[in-house]
């Protein structure tokens, strides 16, 4: 009983904490997919030029952990006279390994279409960037869309890791709350929760499309 | 360059916590990948709800769960021991769906062949599909043990000594803050890059020789 | 028909023909075409055979540069490309817009429904209007038998209706040569009988066509002209009724007893 009315006690602050890391998760996909959709053109193009500069973004921005990469933006560019808020901070280092980890999954994606629609695409008379614009990329994104959700429920997760540079999200409430009351252990298991009942849903709705697109490509 | 030295003396911990916590996904991990397997509807549950509760809530807040939650009340626990218990849980829920993968890829007839031979149940998992689904799962395996890698970065949240730890403390330091935190990016960087290529390439590898 | 000297769409053709000079095509040690010349003329059909392996398929591919010959010509009306140089992109769609192709496995884009398979290269490569690429994808669509079609996805059409729709989609272009590349050994015997009835309406039309083919029958009836391949070279070619009766290589002989008396 006592759990529960603690509970109810905390849930006002913790419910404003878990928009705060909806917001930020959103923010990091609306910018880093895009991101990522061009980084994954680029790393599959012919031009050394293009292809190796997004390479090595993609491969900086999925070997630093998110933790390292939301330090560096934080505490690490005042020092090269860029200043960030927590939340401009927490959004663009979350957005670009959004970025990295998308052009990835986005790259198998394009990967996936037949090489036979490529040809007819040629033989047709049609341009590369048309045959990208009409016949990849709508595919691509189709067969990528059930990993790019797995993924944003990782990266969801990942702006619990905000809470280190103070960015007021779900853990860094709890941890607040925990701090003054001494309730750690009640405080941080219904933060648990509220990410669980985020994240769970969110897994079995990705295995049902999954399933759906698997049947559907058969 | 001054940084490098301090910063790279957390390399070790970081790979005792990967490791360590690696190691106890490793087997906690087949009970569960087992349960999910089992003939009795409550036990894939209970086991599918303990996988789904480990993997969907973030590691930072299991980290503190065990810390703070249980340290801080009933026993003394210490950051590095807390660590490795909060990612040998995950690590549990993880490796158990990987080894999953790879017991719905070994093929039905090997099963079979395990009946017809007369082989008990024991031994047809411990002799035949054991070895066979280590081997489908090495690859995902060895991709999720770099991610570990990177994941151990949150332990100096609660103080382990580790690259970040480390990296972080040069920070508050000096008058530059950037170059410690770059040099930590590049350290995780240079530690699974080749790990991941590596790792690709014997999936590719697998790929061919178990198709063919 | 009366004055065919006058007649603007006749003197307008006469330079629309096809024809490869000296094409060599090798990977790394193995040579696929080794010197192999064709000509083909403004409104003849003309029919490949030969063992697999022999190179059809690279030859066929070679007209349209999908594939690209170490050396030699390729000419396809007024267009005339030296392979051993590099082509400019310029070029290659002038070529491409005078060559349809149909492929051995449809190659249709699956997202997207048969009418718009048909209408989006016309937008695309010919700049029609949206309407007017639709149009012209209906009077296709009836012309190959599927006007009842035009809203199904790919996936939902037999083979047979697939290969006629990928017709339809290289006729839309208006091309002045059609490159077949066996287009009916992906299907059942039955339907590949719509497939090549469609393709013998074609030619009954006029249209010029190149087909690479397992089709003994339609080699024989339809064709004006064959040539049979082997080993990267050409064995033999001419009236297709004299080389089916009276072939004059062993090579020849030997590949029409196979297909023929099984």
């Amino acid at each position: 009983m006592t759990v529960l009315q603690d509970w109810l006690g905390f849930l006002p602050q913790l419910a404003s904490g878990l928009w705060v890391s909806v917001v930020v998760c959103l923010a990091a996909i609306v910018v880093g997919l895009p991101l990522g959709l061009a980084l994954a053109l680029g790393s599959s193009a012919g031009s050394r030029a293009l292809r190796w500069p997004a390479i090595a973004v993609v491969e900086i921005g999925r070997g630093a952990p998110a933790l390292v990469v939301l330090q560096v933006f934080y505490f690490g560019l005042p020092s090269a006279g860029l200043t960030l808020s927590s939340t401009m901070a927490a959004c663009l280092a979350l957005a670009l390994t959004t970025a990295a980890y998308t052009s990835e999954i986005i790259r198998g994606g394009l990967q996936a279409v037949p090489r036979g629609e490529l040809e007819a695409t040629e033989a047709l008379g049609m341009s590369r960037p048309d045959a990208l614009r009409f016949v990849v990329i709508p595919q691509g994104i189709r067969v990528a869309i059930p990993p790019l959700m797995g993924f944003g429920v990782l990266i969801f997760q990942a702006t619990s890791l905000a809470y280190t540079i103070a960015l007021p999200e779900l853990l860094g409430r709890a941890y607040s709350i925990g701090s003054s009351t001494f309730q750690y252990l009640s405080v941080l298991a219904l933060a648990g929760l509220m990410y669980a009942a985020v994240t769970i849903p969110a897994s079995l709705l990705t295995d049902r499309v999954e399933r759906r697109m698997s049947r559907h490509l058969a | 360059m001054d940084y490098v030295g301090p910063i790279a003396s957390g390399i070790p911990m970081s790979l005792l916590l990967t490791v360590l916590g690696f190691a106890i996904g490793a087997v906690g991990g087949i009970p569960l990948a087992l349960m999910r397997r089992s003939r009795l509807r409550s036990v894939r549950f209970i086991s599918r709800s303990i996988i789904e509760l480990l993997r969907g809530i973030p590691p930072i807040v299991w980290i503190f769960l065990v810390y703070f939650g249980i340290g801080n009340g009933l026993i003394k626990v210490e950051p590095v021991p807390a660590a490795i218990v909060a990612f040998g849980l995950i690590s549990c829920a993880y490796l158990a769906e990987i080894y999953r993968g790879g017991l719905s890829a070994v093929h039905r007839g090997q099963w079979e062949a395990g009946v017809a031979l007369g082989l008990s149940h024991g031994d047809q998992l411990a002799r035949i599909i054991g070895p066979q689904v280590m081997r489908y799962s090495i690859p995902a395996a060895a991709t999720y043990a770099i991610g570990l890698l990177k994941d151990t970065s949150i332990a100096f949240t609660i103080g382990a000594q580790e690259i970040l730890f480390f990296a972080d403390s040069q920070a508050k330091q000096s008058s530059d803050a950037l170059t410690p935190y770059l040099v930590a990016a590049a350290a995780y960087i240079i530690l699974t890059v080749p790990c991941a290529w590596f790792a690709r390439s014997v999936d590719r590898r697998l790929r061919v020789r178990i198709a063919s | 028909m009366a004055q065919p000297v006058t007649d603007p769409a006749a003197a307008k053709s006469t330079g629309m023909d096809v024809s490869l000079e000296h094409i060599v095509k090798a990977y790394g040690e193995h040579v696929v075409l080794d010197d192999v010349s064709l000509s083909v003329r403004e409104g003849e059909v003309c029919a490949i055979i030969g063992p697999s392996g022999a190179g059809k398929s690279t030859l066929l591919r070679c007209i349209n540069l999908l594939e690209r010959p170490d050396s030699g010509t390729i000419r396809v009306g007024d267009t005339t490309i030296d392979a051993g140089q590099e082509v400019g992109g310029k070029q290659l769609h002038g070529l491409r817009r005078q060559v349809g192709m149909v492929f051995q496995s449809f190659n249709l884009f699956p997202h997207l429904t048969v009418l718009r398979n048909i209408a989006l290269p016309q937008e695309r490569v010919l700049g029609r209007s949206r309407a007017e690429a639709e149009d012209r994808a209906m009077e296709l669509l009836q012309r190959v038998g599927l006007g009842d079609k035009p809203a199904q996805y790919p996936s939902r059409c037999s083979g047979g209706q697939q290969q006629r729709v990928a017709i339809a989609r290289a006729l839309a272009l208006d091309p002045k040569v059609m490159l077949f590349d066996e287009p009916t050994s992906a299907l059942d015997p039955e339907l590949g009988l719509e497939v090549l009835a469609v393709m013998r309406e074609l030619a009954d039309e006029g249209m010029t066509m190149i087909v690479v083919t397992h089709e003994m029958q339609f080699a024989r009836d339809v064709s004006d002209h064959l040539i049979v391949m082997g080993h990267g070279t050409v064995l033999e070619e001419g009236q297709p009724e004299k080389i089916f009766t009276d072939p004059a290589t062993d090579r020849t002989r030997r590949f029409l007893r196979a297909v023929l008396e099984r």
